[in-house]
């Protein structure tokens, strides 16, 4: 598979990663990976932040509209 | 989360159940004053609507409890009550040391509460309202008014740990069902005992009740330690009894 932004971009690259949110095929230049905190449990327990974080990758663009909300 | 911070959580939670809820039952009886009452079991609370009266009262504690647990539910459990507390501790679902400055918090919070629903109402809310104290209605014997408070506990606790405390429960229902489910055995026995179910929620009008020159009502209050917390106890180890396999 070939990275879609970089097709927009009429340069050929493979993609590495599928995003999560859209399933885009993306190179390591058009991605964005964070680690997500984990939280287990609520009520009647309190909640608890799990040591161990849950790796995401997505697209830049889905990044970003994640981000603005 | 720290202890410190979950146990403030709970402080504010029960803060909440008992300005909110024990104050809808003092403003009943301030509203209803002067009124007259048809039958000596009637003390003011249902001379102006019948049962209309408790389920006002049921619906207050209800969305107090319901907005307390989805807002802090995730911080400290939102258990607002140390029956529930304690029953969690018994099944050891709760952790030993966590157990006195949760209900430390759950009675301070309660204190405030009615301290400040006082301040907020002025002195009638104690002369008349009496804070929204719980006691047994006339004809109601001690035996008979912990019965009520243990059958009544029994019901929320077993809501709790059908569905909150079990996995297998739908997630996201739990603070409205357990809300509703209070303001259901409000509604039903609250002209038996008062419908406390929480020894926090009757501890909080008492103490303001007897500070700022009310009633005592403190010979009452082994009703709602032992009926509460014996409620509380047999729902939850029958629960586990019953859900097991």
């Amino acid at each position: 598979m070939k990275c879609y932004l970089c097709a927009l971009e009429k340069t050929n690259t493979d993609a590495v990663a599928i995003c999560i949110v859209c399933g885009m095929g993306v190179c390591m230049n058009h991605l964005v990976r964070e680690e997500v905190e984990v939280w287990e449990g609520g009520y009647p327990f309190p909640a608890k932040k799990l040591k161990r974080k849950l790796p995401r990758i997505l697209c830049k663009p889905c990044y970003s509209v994640y981000h603005e909300g | 989360m720290s202890l410190t911070k979950r146990s403030l959580a709970e402080l504010v939670g029960t803060f909440l159940l008992v300005y909110f809820g024990a104050g809808s039952a003092a403003i009943t009886l301030m509203i209803s004053q002067g009124a007259n009452p048809p039958n000596p079991f009637n003390i003011g609370i249902g001379a102006l609507g019948g049962l209309g009266d408790w389920f006002a009262i049921g619906m207050a504690f209800a969305i107090a409890i319901t907005a307390s647990i989805y807002a802090l539910g995730r911080i400290s459990g939102a258990h607002l009550n140390p029956a529930v507390t304690i029953a969690l501790w018994a099944t050891k679902r709760f952790p030993t040391g966590d157990v006195g400055p949760y209900i430390a918090s759950q009675l301070i919070g309660a204190a405030l509460a009615s301290f400040l629903f006082a301040a907020s109402v002025g002195m009638d809310a104690v002369k008349i309202g009496g804070l929204g104290a719980t006691a047994p209605f006339p004809g109601v014997s001690f035996g008979q008014a912990i019965l009520a408070e243990a059958i009544g506990t029994f019901l929320l606790m077993l809501t709790i740990m059908g569905v909150a405390v079990d996995e297998r429960a739908p997630p996201g229902f739990a603070g409205l069902i357990i809300g509703l489910t209070v303001g259901g055995i409000i509604t039903t026995t609250g002209n038996i005992a008062g419908a406390s179910l929480n020894p926090a929620r009757t501890f909080g009008p008492y103490l303001g009740d007897y500070i700022l020159g009310g009633n005592s009502l403190w010979h009452f209050f082994p009703i709602y330690i032992v009926g509460p917390i014996a409620g509380a106890l047999v729902a939850a180890f029958a629960y586990d009894y019953l859900s097991k396999d």
